[in-house]
């Protein structure tokens, strides 16, 4: 530890100095570092470019520009200041129908609310049109017009023909609503529907192949573990399925079952040899794949050959206050504070309190402030570079007195987008997202994990489990010293926080100029209804 | 999460335990292709593995087929001696893979196995030892790729070592010879039988990527093989690397600096010689070079980005006489150079001398040792491991604009070079290097386009300020990941340097005069400054 202490040095100073003696210097076209020769005072040597100095806003203005750049028409952005805006990559070529496949209670809600949160985290536009919720909001509109339509299991037997009509109408009806989505910019379409006959299934490919660079691949899901859909099933009855409403759990059950007897009736399993699908058997534990090509559809096999369902949480903390967190500095790779290291001596009796004699992995990052957190825990540590704190650049060290001090104007471009905005020399929350991608591969994968981790990193991981748009990301409150726990759940994710009684700083930073951000509820109960017709 | 030097106490990596992969497929069907493929990514992420091939050991022991008896391939009776000599052959051959298996993690039994008995047999015997064993099906419907495959791989490659046929067929008209060919493998047609055995896991491979079926198959590192053979395709194309133009502060990660004029020069320079070399490699394959995109991929450095401008502003329509070629630019924020972290700004002169504990672990191990917060070649892969299976992905022909430590890297892996010598690499500005993808391999070379400022490391000078005091044009502070020659292990003693400098890299067969075969670490390609 003293090793690594010795690395952590205040050089405010030493660099102000060095930059008026080197200014001189700078005249030199093509910029650069010079030997200082040794610095007694320190025996490191600061950081030559930042935004707290004068080095590099003399140059900017030194910068005579580059030839192109002033005969260019439209010339490449300019290079000032702390950093700038990036732009959303372009996925306007991806453009997939995600059809389920497979009888009630097996799981294919549960796998496209998955698949949606991950594509969505990663910037896909991605939207579930569930037959189920379009069925259930169309009655109601009907019951509020007077007319109630029955939807017990005789409802999906296929011998009633004109509910059978019906049904088809919604799945299609759905289907035509999805292409609409996806032909105005969205990039996958999951349509959630049972599909379960062959007539079904070729409709839906014939229809999509009439659309030009839009794909249809099935999703199958299978379930013959008897625990798991009896699992299903008396979650579906006991969660307040508008379908149940006035009907007692046992009733509500064997009309469930029923219902899933008329479907077993008809239901044919994909043996289509033209079809592109992927067939995933007790979620996760089995995957077929057939005729899958593109890259996005790659990555959405690899993505559900790692989910698993077997119950674990995730911890996730921030690392104890450090020394850079009192002096309101950012970056940095500072130790822990007095009150930082009396948090990590109690977070393994927290810990402890909370998963008994379960097993659990700790991942820290690089940085010693997450690994002095860990310090004190019994398991098993891993580190992480992917996991180490947003890069800022050129404001590394500073605080954000001294940023807006120094370049104000680009200070308050990045409050206007902070989840765009890339640090010079740094990078951006999005630039942190497709960092933690492998990260959030390996956390499907895992079961008990807690994560040392730091504000930035862990605001990227908690969207994912909650589902919250990129805008926000950024100001997701993370509060130091306070342990939260995120138990996967059928539709969304449980959260519990505890907060450990040790005073700490206040690092949070509300968006300024806005109204405060409200977080969604988490919702980890399922929807029943469509979107557009809600109430 | 995969990454070199990944490792664990029991050598195995995943809890995968061990792998047997066997090759099911009729010859010229790309099973050799995808096993070599499979090979460079595993070991790539660490895995130890190797690829037997049953043609090869049966070459190596026996020889070539004019020394075999004239029933060894045919269908129906065969003599005892034959049978002898078969069996002897198989169990060689197997021998190899249980002798692999003591240390190592996952064998690819590159053969034909065309019948279910065969497989099984095979099969039964791995996995009553504990190994896992999957099927690897490759099957062509396609009769132009087989055509392909036979006329590029089996007949007249120029890939000395991965010729198989070559010598049988040499001086014989290629039609003739492809015609004698099909009549070869005539015999396994009527023998073969697909995997149809849905007992064991098994993935079939249409037509080299265009199509994957996967059937039985569990756990992690089976699913990362599953996604890497998802991504590979063999259509012919080319991968250029080039370092990014000349910025107004070459050693700065922080400053993010724009080109400097020598740059903007540089980068035009890039564009005339790459698009020219380009447009006769295409039309020597028959394709209109207009038509035919390039990608370009940049890091989010703004030099690298700017270093692809030029080919932008070629591009445009509105340019007198229309657009000179058809691009599209992406920016890849996972290529950003390696992160110097506290080391940032220094010259390697100075990081020794401020650092000089961290700079002695550094050139002890120069892949996995981090600088205080910086990246090490080891975490510089990990993070660019999801741009190698788009690399895979890409069908395009693709130029990547990049900084040395990231050329490094992914060259390492197109070359199937070990971790280790990934910090050795030169990689000089001014060096277009081209990859195009071989039946067995890659075959790479460094085309040397451009001189000046900055070019290579000026060891006379090392300082920017020339003892007199006037600016050293031909140097520029690069730091210690990011400079043109790479970081050798210290322990290396300057003859093994020199051996592996001389030595051209196994997949380098012959060459044209014009380019230079690549070296693993080049001073091979002195420079005509």
């Amino acid at each position: 530890m003293a090793e690594r202490n010795k690395l952590y040095y205040s050089t405010h100073e030493a660099h102000n100095a060095l930059d008026r003696v080197d200014v001189e210097l700078l005249r030199v076209k093509s910029a650069s570092a010079h030997d200082y020769g040794d610095t007694p005072s320190s025996p490191n040597y600061p950081p030559v470019f930042r935004a707290g100095g004068s080095r590099l806003k003399q140059f900017d203005e030194s910068q005579v520009g580059s030839r192109i750049m002033s005969q260019s028409a439209t010339p490449p952005r300019s290079v000032v200041g702390i950093g700038g805006r990036v732009a959303k990559p372009d996925y306007s070529e991806a453009k997939i129908v995600l059809a389920m496949v497979g009888l009630p209670a097996r799981g294919k809600s549960y796998l496209s609310n998955k698949l949606m949160r991950y594509l969505q985290w990663l910037e896909y536009d991605v939207k579930v049109f569930n037959v189920g919720q379009l069925r259930r909001s169309r009655a109601r509109q009907k019951r509020e017009q007077g007319i109630n339509e029955n939807h017990s299991a005789d409802y999906f037997s296929n011998d009633n023909r004109e509910a059978t009509r019906s049904r088809e109408q919604l799945a299609q009806d759905s289907l035509e609503m999805l292409i609409e989505w996806l032909k105005a910019g969205g990039n996958v379409g999951i349509h959630d529907a049972t599909n379960s006959t062959k007539e079904r299934r070729t409709k839906i490919k014939e229809r999509v192949e009439r659309e030009k660079g839009i794909v249809v691949i099935f999703l199958e899901s299978v379930c013959d573990d008897p625990a798991v859909i009896a699992a299903n099933v008396a979650l579906k009855v006991s969660s307040g399925d508008p379908d149940y409403k006035d009907m007692s759990p046992e009733t509500a059950e064997a009309d469930f079952l029923r219902r899933i007897q008329a479907y077993e009736k008809v239901y044919e399993t994909i043996t289509e040899p033209d079809l592109s699908y992927l067939r995933i058997k007790n979620v996760g534990a089995q995957v077929s794949v057939c005729r899958i090509h593109g890259y996005l559809q790659s990555r959405i096999a690899f993505y559900l050959m790692n989910l698993h369902l077997k119950p674990r949480s995730i911890f996730v903390s921030r690392h104890g206050e450090s020394q850079f967190n009192v002096e309101g500095k950012i970056g940095g790779d500072a130790p822990l504070s007095e009150r930082g290291l009396a948090y990590a001596k109690q977070l393994p009796n927290l810990i402890k309190d909370n998963i008994g004699d379960a097993s659990l992995t700790v991942w820290t990052s690089t940085l010693q402030r997450t690994i002095q957190t860990a310090e004190n825990l019994p398991y098993h540590k891993l580190t992480w570079k992917s996991l180490d704190e947003l890069d800022a650049g050129v404001c590394d060290g500073m605080t954000y007195e001294e940023i807006e001090h120094a370049y104000p104007e680009d200070f308050v471009n990045r409050d206007e987008d902070k989840f765009n905005y890339r640090y010079r020399g740094g990078e951006s929350y999005r630039d942190v997202v497709v960092r933690l991608e492998p990260v959030i591969m390996e956390l499907e994968r895992q079961e008990n994990i807690l994560i040392i981790g730091h504000q930035a990193i862990l605001r990227c991981l908690y969207a994912y489990f909650h589902n919250l748009p990129q805008a926000d990301l950024p100001y997701i409150k993370i509060p130091l010293h306070t342990v939260i726990k995120l138990t996967p759940k059928a539709y969304g994710c449980d959260e519990e926080r505890y907060t450990l009684p040790i005073g700490a700083v206040d690092t949070h930073r509300p968006k300024p100029k806005s109204t405060q951000l409200v977080i969604p509820p988490s919702v980890s109960r399922r929807q029943y209804y469509a979107d557009s017709e809600t109430k | 999460m995969v990454a070199p030097l990944y490792t664990t106490a029991s050598g195995l990596l995943f809890h995968a335990g061990k792998i047997l992969v066997v090759t099911v497929g009729l010859p010229a069907r790309g099973k050799t292709h995808i096993s070599r493929a499979l090979e460079r990514y595993l070991r790539w992420a660490g895995v130890k593995t190797t690829v037997i091939s049953l043609g090869d050991y049966r070459r190596k022991t026996i020889g070539g087929a004019q020394r075999l008896p004239p029933d060894y391939f045919t269908l129906g009776e065969k003599t005892t001696d034959t049978e002898a000599l078969r069996k002897k052959c198989l169990e060689g051959c197997e021998q190899l893979i249980w002798d692999f298996f003591k240390d190592g993690q996952v064998v690819i039994y590159d053969a034909n196995n065309g019948t279910a008995g065969q497989r099984r047999r095979v099969a039964e015997k791995f996995a009553s030892a504990g190994i896992h064993v999957i099927f690897l099906e490759s099957i062509c419907d396609d009769p132009s790729i087989i055509e392909r495959n036979i006329r590029s791989v089996k007949i007249s490659s120029p890939d000395v070592q991965s010729s198989r046929l070559q010598w049988q067929y040499r001086g014989w008209n290629p039609d003739k010879a492809v015609e004698d060919y099909y009549r070869r493998i005539k015999d396994h047609e009527k023998n073969y039988e697909p995997v149809e055995e849905l007992d064991w896991p098994h993935i079939r491979i249409i037509n080299v990527g265009e199509k994957i079926l996967v059937n039985a198959i569990q756990g992690y590192l089976q699913s990362r093989i599953i996604f890497f053979l998802m991504n590979i395709h063999n259509r012919p194309r080319t991968i250029y690397f080039a370092r990014s133009g000349h910025s107004l502060i070459e050693h700065s990660y922080k400053a993010d600096a724009d080109l400097s004029d020598v740059g903007w020069e540089y980068a035009e320079k890039l564009r005339d010689f790459v698009l020219e070399r380009r447009e006769k490699s295409l039309k020597q394959r028959g394709i209109d070079p207009k038509g035919s995109r390039l990608a370009i991929w940049t890091s989010a450095r703004r030099r690298a980005h700017h270093t692809a401008w030029p080919f932008i502003q070629a591009a445009d329509p509105k340019n007198p006489g229309g657009p000179r070629c058809n691009v599209r630019v992406i920016e890849k924020p996972q290529m950003s150079e390696i992160n110097p972290g506290v080391w940032d700004g220094l010259t390697p002169e100075q990081a020794r001398k401020y650092y000089p504990q961290e700079w002695e672990r550094f050139v002890k191990d120069p892949y996995s040792f981090r600088a205080p917060r910086a990246e090490s070649y080891h975490d510089l892969s990990v993070r660019l491991e999801p741009t190698l299976i788009e690399l895979e992905r890409q069908q395009e022909d693709l130029l990547i604009i990049g900084h040395a430590s990231v050329i490094r890297c992914l060259l390492a892996y197109l070359i199937g070079l070990p971790a280790s010598e990934i910090p050795a690499i030169e990689v000089a500005r001014g060096d277009l290097y081209e990859v195009v993808p071989a039946s067995y391999g890659v075959e790479s070379h460094a085309l040397h386009f451009w001189d000046g400022p900055g070019r290579r490391h000026d060891a006379d000078h090392p300082h920017e300020l020339t003892p007199d005091g006037t600016p050293n044009q031909n140097n520029f502070y690069e730091n210690y990941a990011e400079d043109t020659r790479g970081k050798r292990k210290a322990t290396m003693t300057e003859e093994d340097a020199e051996a592996i400098r001389n030595a051209q890299h196994p997949l380098d067969g012959g060459s044209s005069p014009e380019p230079t075969p690549m070296t693993s670490h080049g001073q091979a390609t002195p420079a005509s400054t």
